[in-house]
């Protein structure tokens, strides 16, 4: 996917304009925060799961070589091919070749936020193969040509007279105004396509390295169609979705439904293992696992490994006061919210995306919620860090830090610095704009200070 | 080097350092304690989850409970079903019924299920000759025979029976919860998305 | 003390005083202290982060505790000084100590001294703010509710979300203005749900965005204060 993060501020500032968007995201608080907090509610020991949840993704990266081939072995056993791809074009390439061997024509995809990495869609349609997304949200961004905006509520910014209009037009038939009926128009459409594809294309949520098998957990029974009725079946994953084994899945399915979308479960949830058997009457004849890394290998073993964990709930999008007021297209590339603060640095470029990780106030609302406890604001600031030792960041901040951290070291000269500004500023209050400040200025008013500091008066009142 | 081997290269490097860092020994996470009746539990889940659960004494009874179903919501009484019931009794309940995997015109898809989790109340179903996924996911309506027998307390007692009685997975293993189900258009949940909208389970005995 | 209070609101400082006076402890404010580093560490200046926390810890090394009015100053040495010394042996065990007795104030003061008759004295209702670092970091929450409720005269109105961010977040305020004042825009909103007199929070930071915010929206009424203001009073 082009990443376009550097218009960060740009598109956030419009984003704030957005009465419609505003609106959209007013829903949030109701719609995810509410709902994770009461299905939460329901399990006797929250943290001692999320302690498990995370110990099983930690286990699981310690040993990650250890479990990819254990998980290529049972796949491969049970039928399936499994298919390395170093980078997104690899990743491409293979899809696209097991596509001509097997002479497809039209491909229907469940929803899969590594394809959106890959940009695969648009690769695929280049190579001249119909796809058609199925995920509700995902085929309303494939007629509007737009991406999501969330990675779990890929179309939440949108309102149902926009999708009514769109399907109007697309599908040209009777404008419908009411949410049932654009589903069940939805479904009529897109029916006819699980039936006449050849090959489907999914995601995986995790895999299970005891068994070589592919797990998913929908609601709308896309994933499910897609990967039973055409012939071809392919996965695409990121090489740290595996987990050890289906007792580990047991205990991540009580928290990946819940910190996504309130569910206790989700609707289905499909374990997978290879091609169809002997005297099988349905299933696909040909299963493929494409295992991507695409900087993921190079994130091991570095501080940057906890974020390895991430289950891809959305919960820190959800909870981030930020996401909650710009919504999900301002970060620019595939994962918005925090965690997309810290994987789009990493996957997309440092360079190109220096504002993520600063557009945080650090609140600690996402690491509270995560369900394997990534220290998503220490991944953040360990950022800025990197983006300070590389010059990423704008010389006036730079020179800026440097001047506070010489300061604050010699107290005579921070104190007279102190003083100074207090009387400053209390000189300009009621100022409705001050240089250097006119980002705070903006939407504030600037709080007038006492006029002497602490240090003065104290000094005062207690004489050596 | 083939990119497979790059790869778990560049992952076994990395680990040189990685695998000291983590204590092992961790806790295990113990499943929620099973209450003694699972039935009625894994009724009122999936109750709430959208599905409507039936209660009939006797196997045999299931073919006129289904017509009974099927009448009160004007249904034609035809329905494909898992050849593993095809024994069943339906012509006695004038039922059309025939075992194979489903078609997209299929309005009623009759299965059984493998078994069921109390905890979450969702239903278990495995995929093989006898058991075709296509059935509880093309049809309108999904009806699933359940033994109260069969009622477990946790996804993972579910893993260990599977194990127990099949060693290896099927193709498909598919946890049903419910009827199918989007909250896409303004995260207002709205059921029958592209699988069963409506899912009815019978379930058979105390 | 917090470099905002020594600036802006020295009469924290001085509730701060007052409140562990009352309290029985003696308190010393060593007089070169300057900033305990957050600013830094969180631009990514770990170097210098580190410099001032050795500093800090040099000057409070007599203290058997140490009292911060802010619960992000408190967090920024309880919390991420251990981290930023966890490879360096030499230093490490002097940092952790100064941690481990380091407590924001109402978390002190509910702690450890049995505050009956609290100095101040407040006629209406409060609504009280939830500061970040404080809560998520140092577990904050309860404590300044339960020297609120002792308070005379004070009524403590909770408003909705008061858990979420006010959006003041240090340099990200000026840096990301817009947000940070939209932020505080639907702060303000729950607090003009609640009809309180007057907002009440630990951290000087939020209170001046929330201040700031509330003046531009045209609400000059709705006092913004300090805990330690609240819980002190006027000086006699």
């Amino acid at each position: 996917m082009q990443i376009t993060s550097a218009e960060f501020k740009r598109k956030a500032s419009a984003a704030l304009r957005d009465t419609q968007l505003q609106h959209a995201l007013g829903r949030m608080q109701s719609h995810f925060v509410d709902k994770r907090a009461a299905a939460m509610r329901e399990l006797p020991d929250v943290e001692a799961l999320r302690d498990a949840a995370t110990a099983i993704r930690a286990r699981a990266l310690r040993d990650l070589d250890q479990y990819l081939s254990q998980f290529e072995r049972a796949a491969t056993a049970a039928g399936a091919e499994v298919h390395w791809a170093e980078t997104a074009e690899d990743a491409n390439r293979i899809i696209t070749e097991i596509a001509r061997a097997q002479s497809v024509r039209k491909i229907v995809k469940s929803k899969s936020m590594v394809t959106e990495e890959c940009a695969l869609n648009e690769h695929l349609e280049r190579e001249g193969f119909e796809v058609v997304e199925t995920d509700l949200g995902e085929y309303i961004l494939q007629l509007a040509h737009e991406p999501p905006s969330h990675i779990v509520a890929p179309v939440m910014h949108k309102n149902k007279a926009e999708i009514a209009t769109l399907f109007e037009e697309k599908h040209r038939r009777p404008r419908l105004d009411d949410i049932a009926a654009l589903v069940g128009e939805a479904r009529e459409i897109l029916r006819p396509h699980f039936l006449t594809a050849d090959m489907g294309i999914s995601g995986a949520n995790f895999l299970i390295a005891e068994t070589g098998s592919v797990m998913l957990f929908t609601n709308e029974g896309n994933g499910r169609l897609a990967t039973t009725l055409p012939r071809v079946h392919v996965a695409i994953a990121g090489i740290e979705k595996v987990v050890p084994t289906l007792d580990d899945a047991a205990v991540l399915a009580r928290l990946l439904p819940r910190s996504a979308t309130g569910q206790s479960i989700t609707n289905y949830v499909s374990v997978l293992t290879g091609t169809r058997r002997d005297g099988d009457l349905d299933g696909p004849q040909h299963m493929h696992i494409v295992l991507l890394d695409n900087g993921r290998s190079r994130l091991l073993g570095t501080s940057m490994e906890p974020m390895l964990r991430c289950i891809r709930c959305g919960a820190c999008m959800n909870h981030c006061p930020v996401y909650q007021n710009i919504g999900g297209h301002a970060y620019g590339w595939v994962y918005p919210g925090p965690m997309g603060a810290v994987l789009t640095p990493l996957y997309a470029g440092i360079e190109k995306s220096v504002d993520l990780p600063n557009a945080s106030t650090f609140c600690g609302a996402c690491v509270a919620v995560c369900p394997v406890k990534i220290p998503l604001t220490d991944l953040m600031r360990e950022l800025r860090s990197r983006q300070l030792a590389q010059g990423l960041r704008s010389s006036a901040e730079r020179w800026g830090l440097r001047a506070w951290s010489w300061a604050a070291q010699r107290p005579n000269v921070y104190a007279w610095i102190a003083r100074a500004a207090a009387r400053l500023l209390r000189r300009l209050s009621g100022r409705r704009w001050l240089p250097g400040l006119s980002n705070w200025t903006g939407g504030r008013d600037v709080p007038t200070p006492e006029g002497r500091t602490f240090r003065e008066l104290y000094r005062d009142r207690h004489p050596k | 080097m083939s990119a497979r081997d790059r790869i778990l290269a560049r992952v076994a490097d990395a680990q040189t350092v990685n695998r000291h860092a983590y204590a092992d020994g961790q806790r295990r996470y113990q499943a929620p304690a099973p209450a003694s009746d699972l039935a009625p539990l894994f009724g009122e889940r999936a109750t709430r989850l959208g599905s409507e659960v039936l209660r009939v004494e006797d196997l045999l009874e299931v073919p006129a409970a289904v017509a009974r179903y099927l009448a009160t919501y004007r249904l034609a009484p035809r329905a494909v079903c898992w050849p593993e019931l095809i024994a069943l009794p339906w012509s006695r309940a004038r039922l059309e019924v025939e075992a194979r995997a489903a078609r997209d015109d299929d309005a009623v898809g009759l299965t059984g299920a493998f078994c069921a989790i109390a905890e979450t109340g969702t239903l278990m179903l495995l995929s093989g000759p006898q058991t075709p996924a296509t059935v509880s996911l093309l049809p309108d309506i999904h009806i699933a025979v359940l033994g109260a027998a069969n009622i477990v307390a946790t996804m993972e007692v579910a893993w260990a029976r599977v194990r127990a009685r099949h060693g290896a997975l099927p193709r498909a293993v598919n946890f049903v919860s419910g009827p199918s189900r989007t909250a896409d258009v303004e995260q207002t949940v709205t059921l029958g998305a592209h699988g069963p909208r409506a899912v009815s389970i019978i379930l058979v005995g105390n | 003390m917090t470099c905002l209070v020594d600036l802006m609101r020295p009469r924290i400082g001085f509730a701060a005083l007052r409140l562990l006076e009352t309290a029985g402890c003696r308190v010393v404010v060593p007089d070169a202290q300057t900033c305990c580093g957050q600013p830094g560490y969180n631009a990514g200046e770990f170097d210098s982060a580190r410099a001032l926390a050795l500093k800090l810890a040099d000057e409070f090394a007599d203290c058997e505790y140490v009292v911060v009015p802010s619960g992000s100053c408190a967090g920024m040495i309880r919390v991420h000084y251990p981290t930023l010394f966890a490879h360096d042996a030499i230093h490490r065990e002097r940092v952790a100590q100064l941690a481990a007795r380091t407590y924001e104030l109402t978390d002190f003061l509910v702690r450890f001294a049995n505050v009956t008759a609290l100095p101040g004295r407040f006629e209406g209702t409060l609504t009280y703010h939830d500061a970040c670092s404080g809560l998520r970091e140092l577990g904050i929450q309860r404590q300044p509710r339960a020297l609120l409720a002792k308070l005379p005269g004070a009524k403590l109105v909770e408003m909705p979300d008061a858990t979420t961010c006010c959006g003041f977040g240090g340099t990200f305020s000026n840096k990301y203005g817009e947000i940070s004042s939209a932020m505080a825009g639907r702060k303000c909103a729950a607090i003009g749900q609640t009809g309180a007199d007057a907002v009440v929070a630990g951290d000087l930071g939020c209170l001046l965005n929330i201040e700031g915010r509330l003046r531009r929206l045209g609400d000059d009424n709705t006092k913004v204060l300090h805990v330690a203001e609240v819980l002190a009073g006027e000086p006699e």
